[in-house]
């Protein structure tokens, strides 16, 4: 079995987030606060609660190397928190927004983070050492409605963004100052902050999740129309691919290695997806047990009974699927899986994830055991 | 995944128009020939080059409802039938459940169990959320069909 471990740490969960050495997890728990857990000989107890927002925290980031924590909440604001003895001391990020923030993510060099909210904007936040404050710049021109999600390049200046306007694009972040220009790297038009490299309209419909893969040479994301896109040497002339698949959509998604991505979502289960030698991406198959088969139908309880309305006869009906409990499904997360996040070194191989959900659980996974995968 | 041939202007609506008339004959063949599975494949077929023109969309859908009308052995056409299809039907198929008329309504939802079964609820969804490729027409829909469309 992948998974390691399940923890139910509340009734829901938004997002959430692994310190460095893995021993703490921060998250928020649908509310306005984020819960700091530690695990101390086998039990999970709470050490810290962190509470400066007004409304529900939708993303939280916590840097590996700096060991700073960024949250981004539906009251438009950031807080950057920073560890001073034993206590967590928040520091407001000003970003200008006039709609919610809905995910937020460190850069790999952790000098800056990108927010991506609902004012069709995304910001762009760094440390100024003068002034000992964070200053955000926003990109405010190109999206059509809100940014989902948000994901840096391993450069720490290209920035790819997903949104509901069923668009996924890669900006240039470069800001004088804190990123050092690379005369290797692309000619001066695409290091202005802001820039427009790349713009993939691909879906009709709201896209979710979007992940570069270890060497940054291919973008994975998400619609909600059940599909999932692949586009590889994103640039000039990029290779897409839409991977149609079967049950309901996907939320977020992770690369494990440069060939095969884990997407997390609506059917509570990761669906693991891979690229054979011609560089095809397909589906392999589901991480976790699928939910029992019965009467001819690979439907819930509750699909059951609204299907049976549909065909108007009780051919599925109130069959045994409608006293099923979700301890009988088996699958491991009953609602909705929002985030996926590595644990680990951040490496060009992860074999350990945790994903958490609308159902307040945090589930620990391990690939050490799918041989099958692990050859992919 | 098939790919979208794209939008067709309207002054070629005449010649979609011509190919749809000639796709008719072929499909009526077939179905004297009772070969319904062969029929559907047809008049699926290029359905892909979408246009906005409204006749065409009509026309299409027409020579799709035949197919779909003729269609007895439902088990039988959707094993013949290329993956790829699958949601081009399922669009077709709610086009058919929005006429409201009885006999296309049960032979659409009939075809809509199996075809869910095979395809999941992912080729539902795409068709919940396609919103450039509808072979409805606006007709239809400001007719008040009780019927959500996005």
């Amino acid at each position: 079995m992948a998974v390691i471990a399940v923890h139910q740490f509340a009734q829901c969960i938004t997002c959430h987030a692994w310190s460095p050495d893995q021993s703490m997890v921060a998250f928020c728990p649908n509310n306005n606060e984020v819960h700091i857990y530690r695990l101390v000989e086998d039990k999970w107890e709470k050490v810290h609660v962190l509470e400066k927002h007004d409304q529900v925290i939708s993303g939280i980031d916590w840097s590996a190397r700096s060991n700073r924590i960024v949250t981004a909440s539906h009251d438009r604001n950031s807080y950057v928190w920073n560890l001073e003895g034993s206590e967590w001391v928040p520091t407001l990020v000003i970003l200008r927004l006039n709609r919610a923030a809905l995910c937020v993510q460190w850069s790999p060099k952790e000098n800056k983070f990108a927010v991506g909210s609902g004012a069709k904007t995304v910001c762009i936040c760094y440390y100024e050492q003068e002034n000992n404050w964070w200053v955000s710049k926003l990109i405010r021109k190109r999206h059509d409605s809100s940014v989902t999600s948000v994901s840096w390049h391993p450069n720490n200046i290209l920035l790819a963004t997903t949104s509901t306007d069923g668009k996924c694009r890669v900006f240039s972040t470069f800001i004088k100052g804190v990123d050092a220009k690379d005369s290797k790297k692309g000619t001066s038009s695409d290091l202005k902050f802001g820039e427009l490299i790349v713009q993939l309209d691909l879906s009709s419909s709201w896209t979710f999740g979007v992940k570069w893969s270890p060497s940054g040479n291919t973008l994975a994301y998400v619609g909600h129309n059940s599909m999932i896109y692949f586009v590889d040497d994103v640039g000039p002339s990029p290779l897409a691919q839409n991977v149609v698949f079967r049950d309901l959509p996907l939320r977020d998604v992770l690369f494990v290695s440069e060939k095969t991505v884990i997407g997390v979502g609506f059917d509570c289960n990761p669906m693991v997806f891979a690229a054979d030698e011609r560089g095809v991406w397909g589906f392999i198959r589901y991480l976790g047990e699928r939910k029992t088969v019965s009467s001819g139908s690979t439907y819930g309880s509750q699909f059951s009974e609204a299907f049976g309305k549909f065909y108007g006869q009780s051919k599925h009906g109130v069959s045994n699927d409608a006293v099923e409990t979700s301890k009988t499904r088996g699958a491991v997360h009953d609602n909705c899986i929002n985030s996926i996040i590595p644990l680990g070194q951040h490496g060009i191989l992860t074999r350990r994830f945790s994903t958490s959900g609308l159902d307040g659980r945090i589930v620990l996974w391990d690939l050490e055991n799918e041989q099958d995968l692990l050859e992919l | 995944m098939a790919g979208a041939e794209g939008f067709v202007e309207s002054d070629n609506a005449e010649a979609i128009i011509t190919r749809i008339e000639h796709k008719t004959r072929k499909i009526e063949s077939l179905l004297k020939q009772f070969k319904p599975v062969e029929a559907l494949k047809t008049a699926l077929e290029g359905t892909y080059a979408m246009t906005s023109d409204e006749r065409c969309k009509s026309a299409h859908w027409i020579v799709v409802h035949r197919a779909i009308m003729a269609i007895k052995d439902v088990d039988g056409m959707l094993s013949s039938l290329d993956p790829e299809y699958y949601d081009i039907l399922m669009k077709y198929l709610y086009r058919g459940l929005a006429t409201g008329d009885r006999p296309t309504c049960d032979q659409c939802l009939r075809i809509h169990e199996k075809l869910t079964e095979r395809a999941g609820h992912g080729c539902i969804l795409r068709f919940l959320t396609d919103t450039k490729l509808k072979p409805i027409s606006s007709e239809d829909l400001l007719n008040g069909r009780n019927f959500q469309m996005g």
